[in-house]
C-alpha cells in the first residue's frame, strides 16, 4: 500500500515541481532579506520553476485516465490541459507584476510566492477526486488569494476588498462544507466514484440530495464568480493591486470551472434521477450569469471592474459549455479558457501600464492610447474585438463553438441568450476601443515603465489570439480528445 | 442513547446561528465569529454520519482537516481585519464601503 502511493508521486511530478518552486521562492526571499538584487534572482527561480512544471506537464499529457493516492486525486487529459492552462496563466502575471507599480517593490517576491501557492490549489482543485481534495483545493486557493488582495499595504481599497474577499469565501466555504458534510451522510463515502454509484442506484428524484448539492455548488459558484454569488467579485477586481486583479480572472476561475465541469460530467453525465434537475439549474445560472455580467459591464468607469464585470459574462459562457456534455463541448470548454487566459493577460497588461502612468484605472485615462503608444492601444483593440467575440480572432472562434456545441445539445434558447449577450457585450468593449483611437490625448503621455520587453510582451499576448483565431483546427481537434476520468 | 436526528439537529442550530450572526452583525470580528460556527456544524456533521451511517473514518479524517484550515483561515482573516484597522481605526463594516459602482453619465 504505502509502496503504492510512493509510486504514484511518479504521475505527480508538475505539482511537484510547483510546489517545490514555492519553497524555494519562499527560502530565498526570507535568506536574501531586502536586498536588491534578490528581486532579479526571485523572479528568475519562479520563472524557471513553473517554465519546468509546464514542460512535464507538456511531456506527460496522459492518454488513460487514472486515479492516484487511494482515488483521492484523478490524473487524465482534461485536467492536465487546464493546468497547462493555469501555468501559462500565472506565467504571465509574473511579467505584469513586474512592471506594475501596484505592487511595493519589496513586495514582489511574496507576490510570486503566494502566486505559485494559489496555482498549486488550483491544479490540486483542478484533479480533485474527493469531497476533502476539493475542499482542499479551494481553501488553498482562497486564503492565499485574501492575502493577494490585501497586498497592497496601508491603502484602504485593498483592506477593503481583502476583507470582502476573506468573508464571502468564508460564508461560502462554509455552506459548501455543510452541504458536503450531508453528502457524505447519504452516500456514506466522500469518494466521488461511490457517490455517483449512490446517485445511480437511487430510484425516485430525491431533494435532500439536489439540496446538499446546490449548498456544495455554492462554494465552487462562488470561485467562479457565477450569478448569486458574483457580489464580490467587482469590489475585489477593483480593489486590488492589477497584476493580482489579472491572475484572479485567470487561475482561480480555470481551476473552478474545470471542477464543475469535472463534476458535472462524473455525476450526472450518467442518466440519473437527478440529472434533469442539475442540468436545468446550471442553464439558468449560465443565463443569468452571462446576461447579468454584459449587463453590469455597461457604462462602468473603473476598466478593471468592466473586466471584472466582463469575465463573468465569459464564465456564463463557459458555463453553458459545461451542461453540454461530451467531446464537442468539453473541447469547447478548453479552447475557451485558453484564449481567454491570453486576452485576459493582454487586457490587464495594458490596463497596468495605464495605471502606472495615471495611477488610476478609469476609463477616460485610456484616451488617445492608440495614438501616443501605437502598439499598446492597437493591441487592446484587437484584445478588445477578440473578448466581444468578432471574427476573426480566437475569442470568435472559442465562443462560436461553445454555441454551436450547445445547439447541437439542442439548448436552442441558451444558444440564443449567448448571441444577444455577445452583442451587448460589443457595446462596451468597442467604447473602449473608441476611447483609445478616435479620442485625443491630453497632456503629458510617456508611461516609465513602457520598454521594448513591454512591446515584445503585449505582441506575444496577441499573435495567440490571431492564430487561434486562423489555425485553430489542430488544438481544438487536440482539446476534443481530452477525457475527464470517470468511475 | 444520543440518535444521529439530535447531532443533525444541533449542527443545523450551529449552522442557523452562524448563517444569523453574519447576516446581523456589524462587526467585523464578529462575522469571522459566525463564520467559525458554520464550520464547526459542518465538522459536527462529519463525525456524527461517520458514527452513525458511513462504515468508514473519513468523517473523523475530514472533520481534523476543517479544524486546521479553519484555523489557517482565522489566522489569515485577523491579520487581514488588523490591515483593515490600521487604515480606517475601526472593524465595523459599514466602514468597508469605499468600492462601489462609478457609472459614467
Amino acid at each position: 500500500m504505502t509502496v503504492t502511493l510512493l509510486s504514484n508521486l511518479a504521475f505527480y511530478i508538475p505539482e511537484l515541481i510547483a510546489i517545490i518552486t514555492m519553497c524555494a521562492l519562499l527560502f530565498m526571499e526570507s535568506a536574501y532579506g531586502d536586498h536588491e538584487r534578490r528581486r532579479t534572482f526571485v523572479y528568475v527561480t519562479g520563472v524557471i520553476g513553473l517554465s519546468l512544471c509546464l514542460f512535464s506537464l507538456f511531456k506527460n499529457i496522459p492518454v488513460e485516465s487514472i486515479s492516484i493516492f487511494a482515488g483521492s486525486v484523478v490524473v487524465d487529459s482534461f485536467s492536465t490541459l487546464m493546468k497547462i492552462t493555469m501555468v501559462i496563466g500565472t506565467l504571465g502575471t509574473f511579467y505584469i507584476s513586474h512592471k506594475s507599480i501596484d505592487i511595493y517593490e519589496e513586495f514582489k517576491s511574496e507576490y510570486l510566492i503566494m502566486a505559485v501557492g494559489v496555482l498549486v490549489g488550483g491544479m490540486l482543485l483542478a484533479s480533485s477526486n474527493n469531497l476533502l481534495t476539493l475542499y482542499l483545493g479551494v481553501e488553498t486557493l482562497s486564503i492565499l488569494s485574501y492575502v493577494m488582495t490585501s497586498l497592497k499595504r496601508r491603502d484602504s481599497h485593498s483592506s477593503e476588498a481583502g476583507i470582502k474577499y476573506a468573508l464571502y469565501g468564508g460564508i461560502t466555504a462554509g455552506v459548501m462544507l455543510f452541504g458536503m458534510s450531508h453528502l457524505y451522510g447519504i452516500f456514506g463515502s466522500i469518494q466521488f466514484g461511490e457517490i455517483v454509484n449512490g446517485m445511480k442506484a437511487m430510484q425516485e428524484f430525491n431533494i435532500a440530495v439536489i439540496i446538499s448539492m446546490l449548498m456544495f455548488f455554492v462554494g465552487i459558484g462562488y470561485k467562479i464568480a457565477c450569478f448569486p454569488f458574483h457580489m464580490w467579485s467587482p469590489d475585489v477586481y477593483q480593489g486590488s493591486p492589477a497584476p493580482v486583479t489579472a491572475f484572479f480572472a485567470i487561475v482561480p476561475k480555470i481551476a473552478g470551472i474545470a471542477v464543475v465541469a469535472r463534476v458535472t460530467y462524473q455525476f450526472f453525465g450518467a442518466e440519473n434521477v437527478n440529472t434533469e434537475m442539475w442540468m436545468r439549474l446550471i442553464q439558468i445560472i449560465a443565463a443569468l450569469t452571462m446576461t447579468v455580467g454584459n449587463l453590469s459591464a455597461l457604462n462602468q468607469k473603473s476598466v478593471k471592474r468592466m473586466l471584472a464585470f466582463s469575465s463573468i459574462g465569459h464564465v456564463g459562457l463557459i458555463l453553458m459549455g459545461v451542461i453540454t456534455f461530451g467531446e464537442q463541448g468539453m473541447g469547447a470548454i478548453l479552447f475557451y479558457t485558453l484564449v481567454y487566459t491570453f486576452m485576459t493577460l493582454g487586457a490587464f497588461f495594458v490596463t497596468t501600464m495605464v495605471i502606472n502612468r495615471t495611477g488610476s484605472d478609469d476609463a477616460v485615462y485610456f484616451k488617445g492610447l492608440a495614438k501616443t503608444h501605437p502598439i499598446l492601444g492597437f493591441s487592446m483593440t484587437i484584445i478588445l474585438f477578440s473578448l466581444a467575440g468578432m471574427p476573426p480572432f480566437g475569442g470568435f472562434i472559442a465562443k462560436f463553438n461553445i454555441i454551436m456545441a450547445a445547439v447541437d445539445k439542442g439548448l436552442l434558447t441558451l444558444a440564443l441568450i449567448a448571441a444577444i449577450n455577445s452583442v451587448i457585450s460589443l457595446v462596451y468593449y468597442l467604447k473602449l476601443a473608441r476611447t483609445m483611437i478616435l479620442e485625443d490625448a491630453d497632456g503629458e503621455q510617456k508611461i516609465d515603465s513602457y520598454s521594448l520587453t513591454s512591446r515584445v510582451y503585449i505582441i506575444a499576448m496577441v499573435i495567440p489570439i490571431i492564430f487561434l483565431g486562423l489555425f485553430w483546427n489542430n488544438i481544438y481537434n487536440l482539446y476534443s480528445s481530452a477525457k475527464i476520468y470517470l468511475n | 442513547m444520543i440518535t444521529l436526528k439530535a447531532y443533525l439537529f444541533i449542527s443545523l442550530v450551529l449552522f442557523v446561528t452562524g448563517l444569523v450572526v453574519m447576516l446581523s452583525r456589524k462587526n467585523i470580528i464578529a462575522i469571522l465569529l459566525g463564520i467559525e460556527l458554520i464550520l464547526n456544524a459542518a465538522a459536527l456533521n462529519f463525525v456524527a454520519y461517520s458514527k452513525y451511517t458511513a462504515a468508514n473514518l473519513d468523517g473523523h479524517i475530514f472533520a481534523l482537516f476543517i479544524i486546521v484550515i479553519a484555523a489557517a483561515e482565522a489566522a489569515v482573516g485577523l491579520a487581514i481585519v488588523i490591515r483593515f484597522f490600521q487604515v480606517k481605526e475601526s472593524v465595523h463594516i459599514d466602514e468597508a464601503s469605499d468600492l462601489r459602482e462609478e457609472l459614467t453619465r
